[in-house]
C-alpha cells in the first residue's frame, strides 16, 4: 500500500504532471474560493498536506531530503505560502459575501477604531519579535549549519544547485538559453512588478481584501507566484537530483540515472519531418516558421482579445497600457507553453539561430 | 485613551501582556538551552573520564612506590636526623652568634659596595673626559681631569679593599653556618631523595583531585578564564592544510580526547585513552616522527580540527566496527568530507607522502608489500603511475627492469599452439601459483556467447603468436640425463634461489617448476638451462654455469613431471562464424558496419584468425607484460593511477555491487573480483570490463589497496619530507638492483635473511652472508666477481649465477655494498709491507695457527662444510687489508656464529715469543704474509702438514 502511494506520488510529481495538476488545482481554487476556503474544507485539506509529509517521513530518502538543514526553510515556505494564500482568500471571500449583502468590507468597520501606535502596536510587535527570536534560536540549536568540505575548484558538486531563491530561475535553464532564463526573464519580472501600479489603476480593493472585484489580477498574480516561482523552487529543491535529472520524492538519487534527452528544433520539425526538404542553408529561411509563429503569438491573441472579450479592458486601459500588459502576460504564459512543448514534442527551440546566439 | 476592558477591540493589553510573559519565559529557556548546548561538548566527557583514569593510574603507581620504599632504611635515616637535630641544639648558641655577626656585617657591606660603585662611576667619567680632552688638545682641561682621575683612583682602591674584606668575612661566616648545619642537611636530602617519587606522585594526585574550584573554573560562562578542561591542539608550523584558495598551518586537536597517546603506561587503557602502539617510531620527542612536528592527521588523515567523533572523520576498519560505532558514538559516514581518516589497516598508505625514492620504506611492511606486488604482478604494464616505470622499476631504481612475463618473440620454439590455447583458457589450471592472470571466461564473460567469442579470440591469439614468432636453434642434450641426479641438483645447485619446486616455496621470483613435461621439449629446456639468454636475451633467468651433464640431468628430471589434467583439457572448437562475429565486433568500433563487412570479406580464414588474435592482444594488453612482435610501440591500456588515491568516489562506478561507497572498498573489490562491476549491466562483448583476475588473496588485495590509496599528490613541504643524500640515493639504487636480481633469495643482506638459508641444516653449505661485504672485499675484485663469478668456496654446491650485469649496474652494486658499510669506494691497490722480518714472523704465526687447515683451495676430507673457509691464496686479490686486521681481531663481531676462532681474545696473543707478543703487530704480520702467499707455498705447507700428521 505504502509503496503504491509512493509510486503514485513519484508519478504525479514529474514536472509536466505537477505543473498541470498545480494549475488545475489553482483553477479549482479560484473558481470556488468561498467553498474551498471555508474552515470546514480548508482545515481537512491542510491536515491532508501535513499527513502527506508525515507519511513521507517514513521513507528514508524523502526524510533525508526534507530534513536536510538546507531544505527545511523550503518546507516551511511551502506551509507558510499555503497558509497566507488561504488567509488572504478567506478574508477576501468573507468581504465579498458581506458586500453582496450590501455591507461594507470588514476593514472598513475596523478602521473606525482609533488606536495609538505607541504603546499598543509597538507592544504587539515587540512580543512578535520575541517569539521570532525564540524561533531563530531554537532553529539554530536544532539544525547545524550545513557546512561541507572546503570548496575545491576542480570538483563541482553534483547536483550543483543555486541558492534556493534562484532555483526557479535555474529550473528555467532547462528550457531556455542562459541569457533568457538568467537575464531576460528576471529583468521582465522586475519590470513587470514595477509596472503593476501603472497598469492597474483601479481603486477597487484598495485597503480591504476582495476577490470578486479583482479576479483577473489576483488570478494572474497567484498563477505567476505559485506556479512560476514557488512550484519551480520546490521542484528544484526536492525533485532535481544529480545531473539535474528529475527524481520523484520517494526515488533514490542515483548518480548514474540516464534519461533520453533528444530535443529537436522547430525548423527540423518543419523542414525535415513534415516537408521532407532538408534544412535551408540561410538562417532566415530556416527559422522563418519559428519567427512567424512567435510573432503571431505575440500579436494575434492580444489584437483578437481587444476586439472581443477584452474590449472593455482595452477601452479602459488605452492602447499602450493594454499592449504592455498583454506583452507581459504573454511572456508569463510563454514559460509554461515552452515547457509543455518540450515535454510533449521534445521541442528544443522555436527559433534557433546559433549564428547570433539567439535561441528561443 | 486606552480602550476599556470589555470592548470588542482589535487588541487587548491583557492578552498581549500574557503573551509577553510567555515569550519572556520562552526566551529565557532558549537562552539556557543555548548555554547548555555551547557547554555540552563530547570532548569534555572524555577529559573528565581521563582525569579519573589518570588518578587510578597515579594511585597505582604511588602504591607501588610506597611498597618499594625501604622502610627500614628510611626509619634509620629519620632517627639519625633526630640525633643530628639534637646535636645541633647543643650548638645553638654558637649558631645564634654567627647569625648575629652576619647581620651586623650587612650594613657596612652595603655601604661599602655603594661607595665603590659611586667612585667607579666618577672614575670612569673622569677617564672619558680626560681621554677626550687629551685627544682634542685641550691641555688645561685634560690636566684637571687627570688630577681628578688620579685622586679618585686612590679612593677607589681603598673602597675596593674595604668591600672585598667585608665580602670575605661574610663568606667565612656563611661557611661556618653551613658547617654547623651540614649533617642535618645531608640527612634531610637523603630522606627527601628517597621520598621524591612518592612526593611527586602525591602532588600529581593532589592536582587531579576533583574540587569545587575546578568545577567553578569549568562552569558555563566562567570557563573562559582558566578551565581545567581545555581543547588541546598541536599547531604544525611546517605542514599545511590546503583549502584550495588558502593554506593554513595544520592544526590537530586529536589529543583533546586521545590524551595519553604519547604517554607510556596507557597501553591497555580503553580508547580514546590508549597509548600509540609504537612510541619509539611515532610521537615520542626522540622518535623520527615527533608529535609536535608531525601531528596526527598527516598520517591518519581525517579532520584534525574537529572535536567530535563523527566530525573528525573517523573511518571504521570494517562493517562490524561501523555498526559498533553507530551504536556507541552515533557515528555516521561524512559524505562530503574528502580527507577521511584512513581505516587503520591502510594507514601505511600515508608513508609515501614523505618517503619517496626508496625501494622499501622502513617499518612499513604493508605498503612495501603492496608496491612489491604491484611490481611483481605487472600492474604498471597496463596502468601508468608516475614514478613507477612500466617494467616495475621505481623512480629511484631507474630503467632497465624486465617485463613481468616471458618474452614471446620466439615462443614457437618453446611451446605449441595447443598448449597455448589450454593455458589461455585457464592459466591456473596448469600452474596454480602462476602470476599470469586469468583473462577469459571470468564472471562477466561466462555466458555462452561470450565464451564462444573468447574461444575464438584465444585461438586467434595463439595463431597470431605462432605466426609472429622467430625461431632459435635448439641443442639436444648430448648425454642422457639422470632424473634422480636432476632432482638432487635442483635442490643443491641454486634453482630454489628463485623458483619454487618440490613443494619448497621459499622463493617465488621465477615460475614454480611443475608440469614442465606437459609444456616444453627436452631440447628447449636443455638449451634454456645451458644459456637462458640464447632463447630470450631479455630474460631475468641468470646463467647458472651448468655442465652439460648437469643440464641434461635437470632436464630429464623436470620433464618427468606432467600435468595430466591439463593435458586432457579439450581444445574448444571454434567455428568460422564465431571468428567472424568477433572480428566484426572489433571492426565496427572503428568503421561503419558495411565497411566492416567489406573488410572482413576481403580476409581469408587465417587472416581473420590472425586479425582477431591481434585485436584481442591489443584489447587485453598482453604486450604490457610480454614482448610480442607488432606491439613494440603499443600504448598501455589501463587507467592512469597516478592520483587514484584521491579519485572522487562518484567517479568510481560501483554498479550494482553492494559494498560501502569508499575508495578502499572499491579497490579491494576490483582487485578481488575485477569484473564484478559488470554485474547486471547490458554490454556488448567488446565493451565489457577487461581487467584480468590475478587470484589475489585477501592479504595481497589489502596490501595492493594500501598501495593504491597511497597514490595521491600531497603538498608536503620539501623540508618535511625524507630527503635522501647522495649516499642514500646510491644505496637505494643498489637496493633496487638487489630486489631486481633477487640477491636476497640466497644471500643474507641488508637486514634480510637469505630465503634459501632456512633450507640448510649446515649453514656452512648455504650461500654466504653478505652483510659487511662492502668493508670486506676489494672493489675491483667485486667488480670482476659479479661480472663473471668464480669459485671461492669449492665445497659449496650452490652456484653463484652470472646475471650478465651491465657496467652501470656493476658500479651501482659496488657503491651499494661499500656505502652500506660506510666505506669509501676505492680502486687503489693495497699498500702492504714486504719487510722480510715481518713476513718471517707472519709465516711462523700462519703455521702455528694452522690457518691452512680450514682455508683450503679444494675440498678436504674429514671437515664439515661449516669448518671450511675460502682459500687464502686469493685473499690478496679479494680482501681489503684493513678488514683482515679487524677480522682477525674479533671474527664474531663481524660475522656472528662464524667458525673462525678468535685467536686474540681480549687483546692478548697465545704466542708470546713472536714479535714481542704484541697482538696488533702479529695480526699485521699474518696479514702481510698472506698478501704474498702463493699457491705453491700453500701447497707446500699443506703437504708438510700432511707429512707431519702421518708421522
Amino acid at each position: 500500500m505504502a509503496e503504491l502511494i509512493k509510486h503514485f506520488f513519484n508519478q504525479i510529481s514529474s514536472p509536466v504532471m505537477m505543473f498541470t495538476l498545480g494549475t488545475g488545482l489553482l483553477f479549482l481554487f479560484l473558481s470556488f474560493p468561498g467553498q474551498l476556503t471555508a474552515p470546514k474544507v480548508a482545515g481537512p485539506l491542510g491536515i491532508l498536506v501535513v499527513a502527506f509529509f508525515i507519511f513521507g517521513l517514513t521513507d528514508e530518502h524523502f526524510k533525508m531530503i526534507i530534513t536536510t538543514p538546507d531544505n527545511v526553510p523550503i518546507v516551511m515556505m511551502l506551509f507558510i505560502m499555503l497558509y497566507f494564500t488561504w488567509y488572504a482568500m478567506r478574508k477576501a471571500t468573507v468581504n465579498d459575501m458581506r458586500m453582496a449583502e450590501g455591507k461594507g468590507p470588514l476593514e472598513k468597520e475596523e478602521s473606525e477604531q482609533k488606536v495609538l501606535v505607541f504603546p499598543y502596536l509597538i507592544f504587539i510587535e515587540f512580543v512578535v519579535a520575541l517569539f521570532y527570536s525564540i524561533m531563530l534560536v531554537v532553529w539554530s540549536l536544532a539544525l547545524k549549519a550545513p557546512l561541507e568540505d572546503p570548496a575545491n575548484p576542480s570538483i563541482s558538486p553534483n547536483p550543483s544547485k543555486a541558492p534556493w531563491y534562484f532555483l526557479g530561475l535555474q529550473e528555467l535553464l532547462v528550457y531556455f538559453d542562459p541569457w533568457i532564463a538568467g537575464v531576460l526573464l528576471p529583468t521582465l519580472i522586475i519590470i513587470g512588478l514595477c509596472a503593476i501600479p501603472y497598469l492597474d489603476r483601479s481603486p477597487k480593493g484598495s485597503g480591504y481584501y476582495s476577490y470578486q472585484q479583482r479576479r483577473v489580477w489576483i488570478s494572474g498574480f497567484l498563477f505567476c507566484f505559485w506556479m512560476l516561482w514557488i512550484v519551480l523552487i520546490v521542484l528544484g529543491t526536492f525533485l532535481r537530483g544529480p545531473n539535474w535529472n528529475f527524481f520523484g520524492p520517494f526515488e533514490v538519487w542515483n548518480v548514474h540515472k540516464v534519461v533520453p534527452l533528444l530535443n529537436v528544433n522547430l525548423s527540423e520539425f518543419v523542414f525535415i519531418k513534415w516537408l521532407g526538404w532538408g534544412l535551408p542553408s540561410q538562417w532566415y529561411l530556416r527559422e522563418l516558421p519559428g519567427i512567424l509563429l512567435v510573432l503571431a503569438y505575440l500579436l494575434i491573441p492580444p489584437a483578437m482579445a481587444a476586439k472581443t472579450f477584452c474590449k472593455k479592458a482595452f477601452q479602459e486601459m488605452g492602447a499602450v497600457r493594454y499592449a504592455v500588459a498583454a506583452f507581459l502576460l504573454l511572456m508569463v504564459i510563454a514559460v509554461p507553453i515552452k515547457m509543455y512543448l518540450r515535454w510533449a514534442f521534445n521541442l528544443k527551440y522555436l527559433v534557433a539561430i546559433p549564428e547570433f546566439f539567439f535561441n528561443i | 485613551m486606552p480602550p476599556s476592558k470589555n470592548d470588542n477591540k482589535l487588541y487587548s493589553v491583557e492578552k498581549t501582556t500574557f503573551w509577553f510573559a510567555i515569550a519572556s519565559v520562552g526566551l529565557l529557556v532558549t537562552l539556557l538551552l543555548m548555554l547548555f548546548q555551547d557547554h555540552d561538548r563530547e570532548w569534555k566527557y572524555y577529559q573528565r573520564e581521563f582525569v579519573k583514569l589518570e588518578r587510578e593510574k597515579t594511585q597505582e603507581k604511588l602504591d607501588e612506590i610506597i611498597k618499594n620504599v625501604n622502610m627500614e632504611q628510611l626509619q634509620r635515616l629519620k632517627e639519625e636526623l633526630k640525633e643530628a637535630n639534637f646535636d645541633f641544639k647543643q650548638k645553638q648558641d654558637q649558631y645564634n652568634q654567627l647569625v648575629k655577626e652576619k647581620e651586623s656585617i650587612q650594613l657596612p657591606l652595603i655601604s661599602a659596595k655603594n661607595r665603590y660603585q659611586d667612585l667607579k662611576q666618577y672614575y670612569d667619567s673622569y677617564k672619558f673626559f680626560f681621554e677626550e680632552d687629551n685627544e682634542a688638545g685641550e691641555q688645561k682641561e685634560a690636566k684637571a681631569y687627570q688630577e681628578k682621575l688620579e685622586k679618585t683612583a686612590v679612593s677607589l682602591e681603598t673602597a675596593k679593599e674595604e668591600m672585598e674584606r667585608l665580602e670575605k668575612k661574610q663568606e667565612d661566616i656563611d661557611q661556618a653556618i653551613r658547617d654547623l648545619e651540614a649533617e642535618q642537611k645531608t640527612l634531610t636530602d637523603k630522606i627527601s631523595a628517597k621520598l621524591r617519587d612518592q612526593e611527586r606522585y602525591q602532588k600529581k594526585l593532589e592536582k587531579l583531585k576533583p574540587s569545587v574550584v575546578k568545577e567553578l573554573l569549568n562552569a558555563p560562562m566562567l570557563d573562559f578564564m582558566v578551565p581545567t578542561l581545555q581543547i588541546q591542539q598541536i599547531v604544525l608550523e611546517d605542514l599545511n592544510d590546503d583549502f584550495f584558495f588558502a593554506k593554513s598551518n595544520k592544526i590537530d586537536r586529536c589529543t583533546t580526547c586521545h590524551l595519553a597517546i604519547d604517554q607510556e603506561g596507557f597501553e591497555d587503557a580503553p580508547q580514546p585513552f590508549r597509548t600509540h602502539p609504537s612510541l619509539d617510531l611515532f610521537l615520542a620527542s626522540n622518535s623520527p616522527h615527533p608529535l609536535e612536528k608531525i601531528g596526527c592527521t598527516v598520517c591518519h588523515s581525517g579532520s584534525g580540527q574537529s572535536l567530535s567523533f563523527t566530525w573528525a572523520a573517523h573511518t571504521p576498519r570494517d562493517e562490524v566496527q561501523a555498526e559498533e560505532w553507530k551504536k556507541e558514538y552515533h557515528w555516521h559516514e561524512l559524505e562530503k568530507w574528502e580527507a577521511k581518516m584512513l581505516p587503520l589497516q591502510f594507514t601505511e598508505a600515508s608513508c609515501t607522502k614523505c618517503h619517496q625514492g626508496v625501494v622499501d620504506i622502513p617499518e612499513a611492511p604493508k605498503i612495501n608489500h603492496g608496491r612489491q606486488l604491484a611490481r611483481e604482478f605487472g600492474c604498471f604494464a597496463c596502468h601508468t603511475v608516475k614514478g613507477f616505470s612500466a617494467e616495475g622499476g621505481s623512480a629511484s631504481g631507474g630503467e632497465g627492469a624486465w617485463k613481468v612475463g616471458p618474452s614471446l618473440l620466439n615462443v614457437k620454439s618453446k611451446v605449441d599452439s595447443d598448449w597455448m590455447i589450454r593455458w589461455l583458457q585457464a592459466p591456473k589450471k596448469f600452474r596454480a601459483s602462476t602470476r599470469m592472470p586469468s583473462v577469459f571466461h571470468l564472471e562477466n564473460t561466462s555466458d555462452q556467447e561470450s565464451k564462444t567469442l573468447s574461444n575464438a579470440g584465444i585461438k586467434g591469439i595463439s595463431r597470431y603468436l605462432m605466426i609472429h614468432s622467430g625461431e632459435v636453434p635448439l641443442q639436444s642434450p648430448p648425454p642422457k640425463g639422470n632424473p634422480e641426479t636432476g632432482q638432487a641438483l635442483i635442490k643443491e645447485i641454486g634453482c630454489l634461489g628463485c623458483h619454487s619446486a618440490e613443494g619448497v616455496h621459499v622463493n617465488d621470483r621465477g615460475p614454480e617448476l611443475t608440469g614442465l613435461g606437459s609444456k616444453v621439449s627436452a631440447d628447449w629446456l636443455y638449451t634454456w638451462l645451458k644459456d637462458p639468454k640464447h632463447y630470450s636475451p631479455e630474460t631475468p633467468m641468470p646463467n647458472l654455469r651448468l655442465s652439460n651433464q648437469q643440464a641434461a640431468d635437470i632436464t630429464a628430471y623436470l620433464l618427468q613431471d606432467r600435468n595430466e589434467a591439463f593435458e586432457s583439457t579439450g581444445i574448444p572448437e571454434v567455428k568460422e562464424a564465431d571468428v567472424d562475429q568477433l572480428a566484426m565486433s572489433f571492426l565496427i568500433g572503428r568503421m561503419r558496419e558495411s565497411e566492416a563487412e567489406e573488410t572482413l570479406s576481403a580476409m581469408d580464414a587465417d587472416a581473420k584468425l590472425q586479425f582477431v588474435g591481434k585485436e584481442m592482444i591489443n584489447r587485453q594488453g598482453c604486450f604490457g607484460c610480454h614482448d610480442i612482435q607488432g606491439f613494440e610501440n603499443a600504448k598501455r591500456i589501463g587507467t592512469e593511477l597516478t592520483k587514484e588515491g584521491q579519485k572522487e568516489i562518484t567517479k568510481l562506478d560501483f554498479g550494482f555491487v553492494e559494498i560501502p561507497h569508499s575508495r578502499q572498498a572499491w579497490f579491494f573489490q576490483k582487485l578481488k573480483h575485477p569484473r564484478s562491476y559488470d554485474k547486471g549491466r547490458v554490454k556488448p562483448y567488446q565493451d565489457k570490463l577487461r581487467m584480468p583476475d590475478f587470484g589475489l588473496t585477501d592479504e595481497q588485495a589489502e596490501a595492493l589497496t594500501t598501495f593504491l590509496l597511497s597514490l595521491r599528490t600531497e603538498d608536503i613541504p620539501l623540508e618535511m619530507q625524507r630527503q635522501l643524500n647522495l649516499d642514500e640515493q646510491a644505496i637505494e639504487a643498489g637496493r633496487f638492483l638487489v630486489n631486481k636480481y633477487n640477491c636476497q633469495g640466497c644471500h643474507t643482506l641488508d637486514g634480510v635473511e637469505g630465503r634459501v638459508r632456512s633450507l640448510f641444516e649446515d649453514l656452512g653449505n648455504a650461500p654466504p652472508v653478505l652483510d659487511g661485504e662492502g668493508a670486506k672485499v676489494q672493489e675491483d675484485w667485486l667488480f670482476e666477481f659479479l661480472h663473471a663469478p668464480s669459485t671461492i668456496r669449492p665445497w659449496l654446491k650452490y652456484h653463484m649465477p652470472g646475471f650478465g650485469l651491465s657496467e652501470d649496474e656493476l658500479n651501482a652494486l659496488i657503491q651499494y655494498f661499500a656505502l652500506l658499510e660506510h666505506q669509501k669506494v676505492s680502486f687503489a691497490p693495497s699498500d702492504i709491507s714486504t719487510d722480510q722480518d715481518i713476513l718471517t714472523a707472519g709465516r711462523q704465526l700462519f703455521m702455528q695457527f694452522k690457518c691452512i687447515q680450514c682455508h683450503q683451495s679444494a675440498e678436504s676430507p674429514g671437515l664439515t662444510a661449516s669448518f671450511l673457509a675460502p682459500d687464502l691464496v686469493i685473499s690478496k686479490d679479494r680482501l681489503k687489508p684493513q678488514w683482515v686486521v679487524e677480522w682477525l681481531k674479533e671474527p664474531q663481531r663481524l660475522q656472528e656464529g662464524t667458525m673462525m676462532p678468535t685467536f686474540f681474545a681480549d687483546g692478548t696473543t697465545p704466542i708470546a715469543d713472536v714479535l714481542d707478543g704484541d697482538w696488533i703487530k702479529q695480526i699485521h704480520a699474518l696479514r702481510d704474509y698472506m698478501w704474498q702467499l702463493t699457491e705453491e707455498q700453500a701447497e707446500a705447507i699443506k703437504s708438510a702438514n700432511l707429512a707431519a700428521k702421518t708421522n
